[in-house]
Formats: structure tokens, C-alpha cells, sequence
């Protein structure tokens, strides 16, 4: 491929120039990570004290979170196991629903699929945060508060629209001739479905896993008002508990906060091309 | 129209039975409650025991009594207004210089979308600490003698508002910036050429070419944070909870605190059609202005 320098710098956007703006900048975004990051090797005491400085000694004590139970009464391994359940469930079931509506809308005929696409994209629109206390009742008349699947439909529900059709733009690259040859050697849509098209789909299981798991992860306003008991809670919820002025010591704060924000970083450094490919992909061409 | 016969009415059923799953939960978790929101709002109700109809009263109130939703209201709206122009400014400046492709690119690109994926609640919490009074920030103006710029930030009505804006244009700047990024892709590098061979200036270059050429992103990508900040709640609720005094309250906290603390569930209720129905017009234009009939529609 031919590789044109195309726009050359020139003037005042000189190159060094350019680097030192990306540079700043970059260092806004991740500044306040590092920050986080190393001040929770601090003693509390030297966080308050020296907030800017870099840790004296390697002070491991603020990760020591069964210590830390005892003196706050916060157990921050219920928060963190309850969000992993809640995501996990709710990105099997969402998984298998968008997958098969999505392979259904891209490669099967059936009369009113313009309509259910349709339906879909309106879906898009709807603001959910809007339909919160509706939803508090009915997952109350179910007996569903403060239960894993009390958030879990919801989260599937939502989260289906867009999944759904990001689906379907992948499907619809799918070569016919493949379904077609299964078909004629007797093969059912369900077995077509699972047994060839699914395990050569993994790029699109992949992007649907990584913004779903994104969006449920750090959904907060239908976790805070269905988990209402406190060992129902996750993470987001969990850790508003430290909001409380001076309750809570700074040390083991600025830890439980680094952990929480982990498995997101780690997930993005992974998949960070999934990620962007996936964000942008529906609303791009055109 | 699509004739049924025996062969195809297999592959019918099959279809229906494959989206059945979605839309059994898109019935129970979205349809019913959007209608039930709309029927709550003409009731009064305690989140327990009868609904009792009371026709327009929630409404009139809303608009005649109620301080805090104008405060709300206006809030959301300044708040969508400024976090969508400062998110796509900064985002399309961001684009600009990495799609020159300076060295090490890859890396900017990668840093600056990192706050993006990470949850709004933890960071949140980082930058209450930082704007404490015994925090980062007035740390660092002891340090630099600037005693008298020192304050209780999140504790004076206007800064704390501002604050918040802030600290969400710089978690979501890398978003626009994707887009953006993705969009240049499609820029034909020989229209570069042709404007650097009759002398046009880097600037020149950006407003006469880029931007033009982009418009269409460019309206996508800003009908989509306004939805998304128009029903902010998660940072104003950890950062300030809507005080102090009120003064930062948004319509997703305001209708957060009317229904789960002041148990006014039909009062609520007119909040959230009043957010949905902004919504819905801003979704509308969305749809209008995307390429969304064109990328899924096109069967």
C-alpha cells in the first residue's frame, strides 16, 4: 500500500509543538490515575499531609481490606462479588438473545422483520433512566429486589436494542453460500445456527461482550435503587459509602477505589480494539 | 409481501422463535413501563397501597410550585449544552492533531479514550477528594503562595456546578475523538494532496476540507451526548448529591430524590415523562441525522 505523508505538518504546527499538546494533554487524562494510583501506598497521615508527593515508603497496609472490614464495617469483596454476578449473568443471557435475533434479522425471511428492525432502532431512542420507577415496582411485585435477577432482565432488556443490530451488521457479511451448503446437507437453522455460524462469529460475540460489559459494569441508578439491601449492593453503589465526609480514612479509600477501577482498565488494554471498532461501527457509515 | 407455503413457514417460525427471547423482555422492562410512567403521572401514589387519580395536578404543580425542577431543569440543560461542546471541541481538536499522525499516535489515541471505559462513580469519588479543602487541588495552591484562591469548591453553589462540567468533559473527550477518528478513515488522502499542491494552509486545510467533510459526524456525534448528558445522574449524585442547597440539582436527581426519598411516586412521574419526552425529540433528530436507515435499514 502507498503511504503518502498527507499532511505534513507545517507553520505553526510544527511537530514538536503538536507533541508537546498530546503530551499535556495525556498527561490531564492520566494524571489523576497515577495520582490515585501511587497515593494508595500512602499512609493516610502522608496523603493528608503531602497530598502531591510521591510515597516515603511502599505501604501495603491500605490493601489490607479484611483489616480494613473490621475498622469501617464496609466489605468491599460483596460489592466486588455481586457486580461480577450481576455482569456475568447479564452478558450470557444478553449474548445468546442479541445473537439469535441478530442472526434472525440479518439471514433469515420471515414476514414483519422490517418492523421488529424498526422497533429496534426506536428502541435506541428511549431513555431508560425514565422508566426507573415503574420498573421499581415491578421488580418489587415480582420479589425481585435486591436479587441478581431483579437487575439482570432489566440490564439484558436494555442492553438488547443495540446489541441486536450490531449483531445483525456483522451477520449480514456472513457469505450466504456457507448457510446455504449446510442447509443442503440437512443441517436445521437452530444446529446451523450453533454449530457453524456461531464459531466463526467470535469477533462479534467479542465486541458485544466488551460494550456491554462497559455499560452493566458501571450502571448505577437501577443497581442503587433495586439492591437495596446492603449486601445486595455492587461496586458503584457500594463504594458511595465513602462518600461520607470523614468516615472513611484516605489510605484504604484511595485502594479500594484502585481496585475497583482494575478489572476496567485491564478489560480495555485488552480490547481496547474491539471497544472503538464497536462504538463506532452502526453509527459511522452513512 | 412474502408468500407462506409449506417450505418457508419453517424458516418463519424459526425467525419469530429466535427473536421471541427479545422481545418478551423488551414487553415486561420497557413497553409496560414507559406506558405505566405515563399513567403514574397523572396519579398520586406512595410507592405503596391505592393510585389516586388527580388528572393534571402533578403537572400544574411541576410548573407553578415546584423550585427545585426549574433549578433542575435549567441545570440539565446548561449542563448538556456545555459538556457536549466542550466533549466535541475538545474530541475534534484530539482527532485533528492524531490524525497527522504524529508519532506515537496509537498512544495518545489510547489514553485519552482510557476515562471513557471507566465507571463515572470511583472517579467520581477521586475528584471529591481532590476538591476537598484538604485536598490535591488546594494543596497545590499552598504550595504556590495562592492562599486566596483556596476554597471549599464543592461546598459554593456556582463552582461545584461548574466542577462537575469539568470533570465530565474530561472523562468523555476521548469518546467524540473515536468518532471523529473514525470518520477522517473515509477522508480520501487525495483531497490533502490537492489542497497542499494549490497552497492551502494546515488551517485552512481543517475548515475548508475536514470540517465540511465531517458534517455529518459532526451531527451524529453531537445529538448522542446530548442525550447521554441530558439524563445525567450518576456524577452529580456523587459529587455534590444535588447540594449544596439545592443548587446543583438535575432532572435525573430531582426525580431520584421526589420518588425514592420523599416517597412522591406520581410526582415523580412527571420528571421522568417530562425527561422522556426531550429525549424522544432528541432521538428523532438523531435518527434523522444518522446514517442509521442506511446502515441497518437497507435489507
Amino acid at each position: 500500500m502507498m503511504t503518502i505523508n498527507r499532511k505534513k505538518s507545517n507553520g505553526i504546527f510544527s511537530k514538536s509543538i503538536l507533541q508537546i499538546i498530546l503530551i499535556m494533554w495525556a498527561f490531564i487524562q492520566i494524571g489523576p490515575f497515577l495520582w490515585l494510583f501511587y497515593s494508595s501506598f500512602k499512609t493516610s497521615v502522608d496523603i493528608k499531609t503531602n497530598p502531591l508527593g510521591f510515597p516515603k515508603s511502599f505501604y501495603l497496609g491500605n490493601y489490607d481490606f479484611p483489616l480494613f472490614r473490621e475498622t469501617s464495617g464496609i466489605d468491599i469483596s460483596i460489592y466486588f462479588k455481586n457486580s461480577l454476578i450481576v455482569t456475568l449473568i447479564s452478558l450470557i443471557i444478553l449474548t445468546a438473545v442479541s445473537l439469535l435475533a441478530g442472526y434472525a434479522t440479518a439471514k433469515i425471511r420471515f414476514p414483519g422483520k422490517n418492523i421488529f428492525i424498526f422497533f429496534l432502532i426506536a428502541l435506541l431512542g428511549i431513555p431508560v433512566h425514565s422508566l426507573i420507577i415503574p420498573l421499581y415496582y415491578l421488580i418489587g411485585k415480582m420479589g425481585l429486589l435486591s436479587n441478581y435477577f431483579g437487575l439482570v432482565f432489566p440490564y439484558v432488556a436494555f442492553n438488547f436494542a443495540f446489541s441486536t443490530l450490531l449483531a445483525q451488521t456483522y451477520f449480514r457479511q456472513f457469505p450466504d453460500e456457507i448457510i446455504d451448503a449446510a442447509k443442503i446437507d440437512g443441517c436445521g437453522q437452530l444446529r446451523l445456527f450453533f454449530s457453524v455460524v456461531m464459531p466463526i462469529s467470535l469477533g462479534a460475540v467479542a465486541t458485544i461482550l466488551v460494550i456491554n460489559y462497559i455499560n452493566i459494569w458501571n450502571e448505577f441508578l437501577f443497581s442503587l435503587v433495586i439492591m437495596r439491601n446492603n449486601v445486595a449492593k455492587t461496586l458503584p453503589v457500594g463504594l458511595m459509602s465513602f462518600r461520607g465526609e470523614r468516615t472513611v480514612d484516605w489510605g484504604p479509600m484511595f485502594a479500594v477505589i484502585s481496585i475497583s477501577i482494575l478489572p476496567s482498565v485491564l478489560f480495555y488494554l485488552i480490547f481496547s480494539r474491539n471497544l472503538i471498532k464497536g462504538m463506532t461501527a452502526g453509527a459511522i457509515k452513512g | 409481501m412474502i408468500r407462506i407455503n409449506k417450505k418457508n413457514l419453517l424458516e418463519f417460525i424459526t425467525g419469530y422463535s429466535f427473536i421471541l427471547p427479545g422481545i418478551i423482555l423488551i414487553l415486561i422492562f420497557i413497553a409496560f413501563p414507559a406506558i405505566a410512567s405515563i399513567l403514574l403521572s397523572f396519579t398520586k401514589w406512595k410507592g405503596y397501597g391505592d393510585f389516586n387519580f388527580v388528572g393534571l395536578k402533578n403537572f400544574i404543580k411541576m410548573f407553578t410550585a415546584d423550585r427545585f425542577f426549574y433549578v433542575a431543569l435549567k441545570n440539565s440543560i446548561i449542563f448538556s449544552v456545555f459538556t457536549t461542546i466542550g466533549t466535541v471541541g475538545i474530541g475534534f481538536i484530539l482527532a485533528v492533531i492524531i490524525d497527522l499522525k504524529v508519532k506515537f499516535w496509537k498512544f495518545y489515541r489510547f489514553i485519552y479514550f482510557l476515562p471513557v471505559v471507566v465507571s463515572v462513580i470511583p472517579l467520581a469519588l477521586l475528584w471529591v477528594r481532590m476538591f476537598d479543602p484538604y485536598g490535591l487541588i488546594n494543596n497545590i495552591l499552598g504550595k504556590m503562595n495562592l492562599e486566596q484562591l483556596q476554597r471549599v469548591w464543592l461546598g459554593e453553589p456556582d463552582i461545584a456546578f461548574f466542577i462537575i462540567i469539568i470533570v465530565t468533559i474530561w472523562q468523555y473527550s476521548g469518546f467524540p475523538m473515536i468518532f471523529f477518528l473514525a470518520g477522517m478513515q473515509n477522508i480520501n488522502e487525495e483531497i490533502y494532496e490537492a489542497a497542499r499542491i494549490d497552497g492551502a494552509s494546515t488551517i485552512q486545510r481543517i475548515f475548508r476540507i475536514t470540517v465540511p467533510l465531517l458534517r455529518n459526524v459532526f451531527s451524529i456525534i453531537i445529538m448522542l451526548q446530548l442525550i447521554f448528558s441530558f439524563k445525567v445522574f450518576d456524577i452529580v449524585w456523587a459529587m455534590t448529591q444535588g447540594g449544596p442547597a439545592g443548587s446543583t440539582e438535575v432532572l435525573g436527581t430531582h426525580l431520584y430524590q421526589v420518588a425514592f426519598r420523599q416517597m412522591q411516586f406520581g410526582y415523580g412521574s412527571v420528571v421522568a415523562v417530562i425527561m422522556f419526552l426531550v429525549s424522544i425529540i432528541f432521538a428523532i433528530v438523531y435518527i434523522r441525522v444518522s446514517g442509521y436507515r442506511k446502515t441497518f435499514f437497507e435489507i
